[in-house]
């Protein structure tokens, strides 16, 4: 195997594929990067078992080949060459090593035999659906920052998405949970989506999926199976195996009667709960929101540090309640509204029971958007 | 197949099963007899690991010859008296034995020859049971005014199977030791002698009865180092009285051997001893170390059934709730209140390592890596000269000549408030910071080295405590309520005391035969593994009848904030702000030791170095 390539386009390459490679293995041939070269150019491969990465970008190849080589090692070189610095990558049977070279510098490194690199089967995954890319980030960056890190309940550790109709209207949901707060967007469904699978994403495939959009052309091609979704970015493609479980009803917390409704300025919301919640170390920043007609009082008390408060305009005209939360879930919420107002809807019961229920955070600009928090009791 | 009646002595060898496991079993039978007669002296020798013969000797009351075969036949004692109207009362059991199972049981697995004297009789008389089968009684030598012998040889020849299941002689040696020291500990007031094959073990002359016998008891079997890392503990509460020793956080040992309760003089193992052991010293010992404790707990008879186990190791009590509040609330009483003892054994050991007359070269490599350390010999200067005669003089009274910045008070700062190294400051007066983690402070009668980080980490960790439990535990509603799925008695236990867990924050409720939901998650958690959390609890519930895992998880937080929120080490300190940590360990409970046990402070005394330079 032997090519040649533009350092530029080979950083790029190496960059798409080689977050994949975990920092540390016990099978030694998933530290290395695929290398292909053909005809089409030059292909880049890269796998965690639970997922692949594949990028093709183009080359001068003099001889076409396989070979695997240490994916991480092989990223800081090119990095770290001169720009505009034509790379050479060749693999001869006489040296069992990779030979990179680049005007004076040369490198030799390890290889392993390509045909021990693990492939991801591609069977059964259904008809490509072409999805805006623009929608397609959209759903993820309103829904991501609610996927649960806790590995016990694994079915939440990813994005749900699914096709579904609702009151005549076909549609593509993104949804995500914590079981703290609970986070859902919807797209209008593209043509085909209707009847696929429903599948759970998970963490680490949504986040070098979102990665890859960012060099992705106008659409991104969708294929889902029950077990596997890929995306097709145009010169890369990822596909990844899905979470195997079932993501919980999440349309039965979804409160639909809160009819309490308050409208604040967003921005004006999200800095008074960070200013209050300054004054707290605790990792749960509990803070006390004191409404009544017109305005809303956000309090954190803090035994050590002290109280602070802070109160705010606000549209509300109902009878004055309080309730706390988590200042985190208010502000991580608070930045995924897009328009300048932000409305909570907390239900109607009376007393201390409605700090338990509940509470929907909209965004008035976009319906697509729905946000759930449970409250915090101190 | 008919069903048939066993003869007599078939019953007692199936007895002797429950009652007579191993020597040791044999040894806990004869001395509980012979302390139950009234013994001042008890003597016990053994040989082959007890397995060839046990002879145990006491000067009670002794026994007649009427009584003597009686006292073999089984569920015969002289330790139930019937009332008025011949009734009697299993419920007020004030002696250690009371089945009457001990001597026919013992008797049909070996040989046991019993020989006595009564007390104001001229004649001794014995008797043999072999197997089962009874010889005498007739007249016999006796050595001693009155008491009684009984010597077993044989132990087990006549049940061959049970013989095969005996571990190594030594190993029933240490058995038999420890029953023995168990019993011992219990019962100052009595002369105890142990012999293995000839050997001496144990001698323990008799005590006064009382605080101070008991002291010298626990400290001839338990070691000096445990009197003089232990806390004295003396509470009463609803009838119920609780004394003992219990050891000092940083006196710990790895396993949980040491931790003996005595109900009503009587040796008990009951895991209620070890979980309130553990609930008590949850913040100030690390999970796998176990402190030492010496408990004896009184109370009226009627309050606890001892006929629950054939060999009597454990007890039920009537309201284990109170017991373990007593003991529990005793030990955090005794905690706090030592929280100013640092271990002396600490202090001796450092002591131990310290070697007069240093290798010239030795001592210059060590000169320099202080003065890398950060510590400036000059500013020390003053302080050596002033130690002899110091005795709570001001520490401003000597004219400071070190730099200001090497961490030593300077006295022209006025910020830096004079600090009197008087009684009123245990801990004395900071002096310097050595190697940019210790605090050297002079106190009227020694010096005391702070471990900076680990007495601030305890600091943070205990204000931290206060907030939490002054504010509460703040709760995560769930927005999907977690099913947790436990077997149906566990879940009854954790959903029985959901209250006690909702002030932890854990708010859960029972959800069908064999399953919680959990509604509310304690914030300080985040997200969590709740279901392990649920299930640890239920094991905790059934172990230790505390939920101890939920206050660990919540301790741990804090303690990991703790130490990323707390002074490291290699920070230089001023001296206003050494002062200002010794004085709020002063005023914090509990502050002798970081929550693992290690000690956050180590004292000397003057006469410890005095005599490391002998001078003493």
């Amino acid at each position: 195997m032997k090519l040649t390539i533009e350092r530029a386009a080979l950083l790029k390459a190496l960059g798409h594929v080689q977050s994949v490679v975990e920092r540390r293995n016990t099978i030694p041939i998933l530290s290395n990067v695929l290398i292909s070269a053909g005809p089409r150019g030059l292909a880049l491969s890269a796998t965690d078992l639970d997922m692949e990465i594949v990028d093709e970008t183009e080359a001068e190849v003099e001889a076409p080949g396989q070979i695997t080589a240490p994916a991480h090692t092989l990223y800081e070189i090119v990095r770290k060459l001169p720009e505009g610095a034509e790379v050479s990558l060749s693999y001869t049977g006489d040296d069992p090593r990779l030979q990179v070279r680049a005007g004076r510098y040369k490198v030799n490194l390890p290889v392993l035999p390509a045909g021990d690199f693990p492939a991801m089967p591609k069977d059964g995954l259904s008809q490509a659906v072409e999805v805006e890319t623009e929608a397609l980030i959209r759903l993820i960056d309103r829904t991501r920052f609610a996927i649960s890190t806790e590995e016990t309940r694994y079915y939440l550790t990813g994005i749900y998405l699914h096709p579904l109709v609702e009151e005549g209207r076909e549609i593509l949901r993104a949804v995500a949970t914590d079981g703290h707060r609970l986070a859902l967007a919807d797209m209008p469904a593209p043509a085909g989506a209707v009847g696929a699978p429903g599948v759970i994403i998970p963490r680490k495939t949504v986040q070098e999926a979102r990665r890859l959009m960012e060099d992705a052309g106008e659409t991104v091609s969708v294929q889902v199976s029950p077990q596997k979704v890929r995306f097709d970015f145009g010169r890369a493609s990822l596909t990844s195996k899905v979470i195997d479980g079932a993501f919980p009803d999440y349309k039965r917390v979804i409160p639909q009667g809160n009819g309490r409704v308050l409208t604040a300025d967003n921005a004006l919301f999200a800095a008074a709960v960070d200013r209050v919640a300054t004054i707290s170390s605790e990792k749960s920043r509990s803070v006390k929101l004191a409404v009544e007609p017109g305005r809303v009082v956000l309090t954190v008390r803090n035994m050590e540090t002290g109280q602070a408060q802070e109160e705010l305009e606000a549209d509300y005209d109902g009878a004055p309640f309080e309730i706390g939360f988590n200042a985190r879930y208010l502000l991580d919420v608070s930045a995924q509204i897009g328009a300048e107002m932000i409305e909570l809807r907390f239900a109607d019961r009376a007393g201390g029971a409605a700090m338990l229920d509940p509470v929907l955070v909209l965004d008035p600009k976009d319906a697509a958007s729905q946000f759930v928090l449970m409250p915090l009791r101190a | 197949m008919p069903i048939r009646r066993l003869p007599p002595d078939l019953i007692n060898r199936i007895a002797a099963g429950e009652v007579v496991e191993r020597p040791a079993s044999v040894v806990k039978e004869l001395v509980e007899n012979a302390l139950d007669a009234g013994a001042g002296r008890i003597e016990v020798q053994t040989e082959g690991g007890g397995l060839a013969r046990i002879l145990v000797a006491d000067d009670g009351g002794g026994m007649g010859p009427a009584e003597l075969p009686v006292a073999v036949e089984r569920h015969a004692t002289s330790k139930l008296n019937p009332d008025a109207d011949g009734g009697y009362d299993l419920l007020r059991i004030a002696t250690l034995g009371f089945r009457g199972e001990a001597l026919p049981s013992i008797g049909s697995v070996a040989r046991l020859t019993l020989t006595s004297r009564a007390r104001g009789a001229t004649d001794a008389f014995g008797l043999t049971v072999d197997a089962g089968r009874l010889e005498g009684p007739f007249p016999s030598a006796f050595p001693g005014p009155h008491g009684a012998r009984v010597e077993v040889r044989d132990l087990f020849y006549a049940t061959p199977a049970r013989l095969k299941f005996m571990k190594s002689a030594r190993a029933e040696d240490m058995a038999i030791a420890e029953t023995l020291r168990r019993q011992a500990l219990a019962s100052e007031g009595v002369a105890f002698s142990l012999d293995l094959d000839g050997r001496k073990a144990l001698r323990l002359p008799a005590e006064r009865v009382g605080p101070e016998g008991r002291r010298a008891r626990i400290a001839a079997l338990l070691g000096g180092d445990f009197a003089d890392n232990a806390f004295g503990l003396d509470q009463t509460r609803e009838g119920l009285s609780l004394t003992g020793y219990a050891a000092l956080p940083t006196y710990n040992r790895g396993s949980a051997q040491h931790q003996y309760l005595f109900v009503n003089g009587r040796p008990v193992r009951d895991r209620l001893l070890g979980g309130a052991l553990r609930a008590a010293y949850a913040d100030v010992l690390a999970r796998d170390r176990h402190p030492l404790a010496v408990l004896y707990l009184d109370l009226d008879p009627a309050l606890v059934d001892v006929n629950v186990h054939p060999t009597k190791a454990e007890v039920r009590f009537r309201d284990p709730g109170l017991v373990r509040g007593l003991i529990i609330g005793a030990l955090r009483h005794g905690l706090a209140a030592a929280g100013h003892r640092a271990s002396s054994s600490v202090a001796g050991q450092a002591l131990g390592r310290f070697r007069p007359g240093f290798e010239p070269g030795a001592h210059a490599a060590g000169a320099s890596a202080w003065r890398e350390g950060g510590w400036s010999p000059r500013a020390a200067a003053p302080v050596s000269p002033s130690l002899p005669g110091l005795s709570g003089v001001s520490a401003r009274a000597e004219p400071w000549i070190g730099p200001p910045d090497a961490g030593v008070p300077d006295p022209q700062d006025p910020s830096v408030p004079p600090t009197q190294a008087g009684a009123e400051h245990p801990l004395g007066a900071a002096r310097a910071q050595l190697h940019e983690t210790y605090i050297l402070a002079q106190t009227r009668d020694g010096l005391v080295i702070v471990d900076q980080h680990a007495a601030h980490e305890r600091l943070v960790y205990e204000t931290m405590k206060a907030q939490m439990a002054a504010g509460g535990v703040a709760r995560q509603a769930l927005l999907l309520p977690e099913v947790v799925e436990l077997d149906p008695a566990d879940a009854e236990r954790v959903s029985g005391r959901a209250e006690e867990l909702a002030a932890l924050g854990l708010v859960l409720e029972a959800f069908g035969p064999g399953a919680v939901l959990v509604r509310e998650t304690p914030a300080l958690l985040g997200e969590t593994d709740i279901a392990g959390l649920v299930r640890d609890i239920a094991d905790d519930l059934t172990e230790n009848d505390a939920p101890l895992a939920l206050g660990e998880r919540l301790a741990e937080v804090c303690s990991t904030m703790a130490c990323h929120g707390s002074v490291r080490a290699g920070r230089r300190l001023q001296a206003s702000e050494m002062d200002a940590l010794l004085r709020t360990m002063e005023a914090t409970p509990l502050s002798g030791q970081c929550n693992h046990g290690r000690p956050t402070y180590v004292e000397l005394k003057l006469a410890d170095i005095e005599r490391l330079f002998g001078r003493r």
